[in-house]
């Protein structure tokens, strides 16, 4: 296939490029009230996301990307950037100021932020999953590890006890969790554990979008790494469309191709993530490779 | 009549801006031009900091060139500009299309060789088994011991991490192969053994820009050597007219 119009000299070809599974445009969340004037009174340029005009908190604005099928998208900044924000939009954890989010779907194109409370809790269940830093807010800390798996497989309708005990077994096995725990609290566990229960979790109704943030955040190196380890091959497994949310250039050197870059609210770059890591240009990008280089 | 070629670099500039001193512009090369057909080696020559690595870097687009047009051929007579391409366009024609070979591997953290190498071999479109049959070849054609397969690549010795990285970029002959230094942790056997791998895909057809600190090496492989002079392409000569102080080798 040939486009009609030559370039150059040369026949241009067209790609076959991987098609978006959720498409974000002009996503925002501001705390307190807001017109242009407060929108244009924060920002990078400004040097804060907090208006002096107002006192309003632009959190996040005009943030808009896409994410195929089998593909890892990064969002990176330092703490306030906004990157948690846009995820939780996403997650469905915030409301967004404005915005689409469009989810594509085996019943066609859903529109996210459109959905009433209790599709966006079924859209939760089967088709996008949240792994949280903070085991916590993913887990119920007095319910088993199995407990825990089976609650999104009883919500998506599965009614047979062996078999939810034989999902929330092939789960636990696939993200190395010992089986032998499957009946003890997840309070009893260690951070790593805990964070690979929520990953098996996350995991049960087979999503095809995974929000992940900050992930391995706060755990001892080695054990970060072995979740690191496995959150890179179910990606590699699954054809998922992820969103990896990280301060952590090591983890976003791992697990993403293409990254966004925010501060103070606004995506101030976009690149292929080896560009990024060399060939950064916004002054803020050069300043964070700089110091996770240094 | 005039080979359609494989790489067509055109007024291609680079600068970098680097913000903390003072948004200082450091030019890395400037108005590149040449072209390569398929089978054909082409050399860049010239002291250290002449713009060679970063004109490798710009056509893979790890660094993004500020100016000019890198056409490359990706099906018999189609071609694309790959500074014109989105990132997810230029993410599928470099696992496709390209391999580049640095002279440091990138070593992923906690990977084995074999993994590596069959990674690469997948994006460039291959099952999964046929992926791990290619990289189990690759593997033995530069000298990789079965044994190391499945160490982690990031505590191998340098000569051998370089020849993992090298069985990576041609685990699949690309259409555009680009090396930058690849044999300057080698031992003579092994050196010998990915020269002769290298001029076996020139003959294959595999299009082959590449910097070597050695003159040994030019000699041997390229066709042709571009001359680099403080970012500008200075000369064209052929491979037996060089002398020393033009490659590398020089610092």
């Amino acid at each position: 296939m040939t486009n009609d119009v030559e370039y150059g000299r040369y026949p241009v070809a067209r790609l076959a490029v991987p098609e978006w599974m959720l498409k974000v445009e002009r996503l925002g969340r501001v705390y307190g009230p807001y017109d242009d004037t407060v929108i244009a009174s924060t920002g990078p340029e400004i040097g804060s996301s907090k208006s002096a005009v107002n006192g309003a908190v632009v959190a996040a604005w005009d943030v808009s990307f896409e994410v195929a099928a089998g593909e890892a998208l990064g969002l990176v900044g330092e703490s306030g950037s906004g990157k948690t924000t846009v995820l939780r939009c996403l997650a469905g954890d915030v409301a967004p100021s404005c915005g689409e989010a469009r989810l594509r779907t085996t019943e066609g194109d859903v529109s996210m932020f459109d959905l009433d409370s209790s599709a966006r809790r079924r859209l939760r269940i089967d088709t996008l999953a949240v792994v949280y830093q903070d085991p916590a807010e993913g887990l119920k800390m007095n319910i088993s590890a199995g407990g825990n798996i089976a609650e999104p497989l009883t919500a998506a309708g599965w009614r047979n006890f062996g078999k939810i005990r034989d999902r929330a077994s092939e789960l636990l096995t696939r993200t190395e969790v010992p089986i032998n725990r499957m009946d003890d609290l997840v309070r009893s566990f260690s951070g790593g554990m805990k964070q690979r229960v929520q990953i098996a979790k996350a995991l049960a109704n087979s999503p095809s979008v995974v929000l992940f943030d900050e992930p391995t955040t706060g755990l001892d190196a080695s054990v970060a790494a072995g979740v690191l380890d496995l959150i890179r091959s179910l990606l590699e497994e699954h054809r998922i469309a992820a969103i990896v949310v990280s301060h952590d250039f090591s983890v976003i050197e791992m697990l993403t191709s293409r990254c966004l870059v925010m501060q103070h609210g606004r995506v101030v770059e976009n690149a292929l993530t080896d560009q990024l890591l060399e060939d950064p240009h916004h002054p803020y990008t050069q300043r964070l490779v700089a110091a996770a280089r240094a | 009549m005039r080979r359609e070629p494989v790489l067509d670099v055109r007024r291609l500039n680079k600068s970098f801006v680097l913000h903390a001193v003072s948004d200082r512009t450091v030019v890395a090369f400037a108005d590149i031009n040449f072209t390569l057909s398929a089978g054909e080696h082409v050399a860049l020559a010239g002291m250290s900091g002449a713009g060679k690595s970063s004109l490798l870097k710009s056509i893979y687009r790890t660094y993004r060139p500020d100016s000019g047009e890198v056409w490359l051929q990706i099906h018999a007579g189609e071609y694309v500009d790959m500074c014109s391409l989105t990132d997810a366009e230029v993410a599928a024609i470099r696992g496709h299309e390209i391999g580049y070979v640095s002279q440091f591997l990138r070593s992923e953290p906690r990977r084995g060789a074999l993994e590596i190498v069959a990674r690469s071999a997948r994006q460039r479109g291959m099952t999964d088994h046929d992926a791990r049959e290619a990289a189990a070849a690759a593997l033995h054609r530069v000298g990789i011991e079965e044994r190391l397969w499945d160490v982690y690549a990031s505590v191998l010795s340098g000569g051998e991490k370089q020849r993992v990285n090298l069985a990576a970029g041609t685990v699949h002959p690309p259409r555009l192969l680009l090396l930058d230094e690849p044999l300057s942790a080698l031992d003579p056997e092994n050196r010998e053994r990915a020269l002769t791998l290298i001029a076996s895909l020139t003959h294959r057809g595999v299009a082959v820009v590449s910097i070597f600190h050695d003159l040994e090496a030019i000699q041997r492989l390229a066709s042709r050597v571009l001359v680099l002079e403080k970012g500008r392409l200075v000369a064209e000569r052929s491979p037996d007219e060089l002398d020393e102080r033009l490659t590398s080798a020089a610092r």
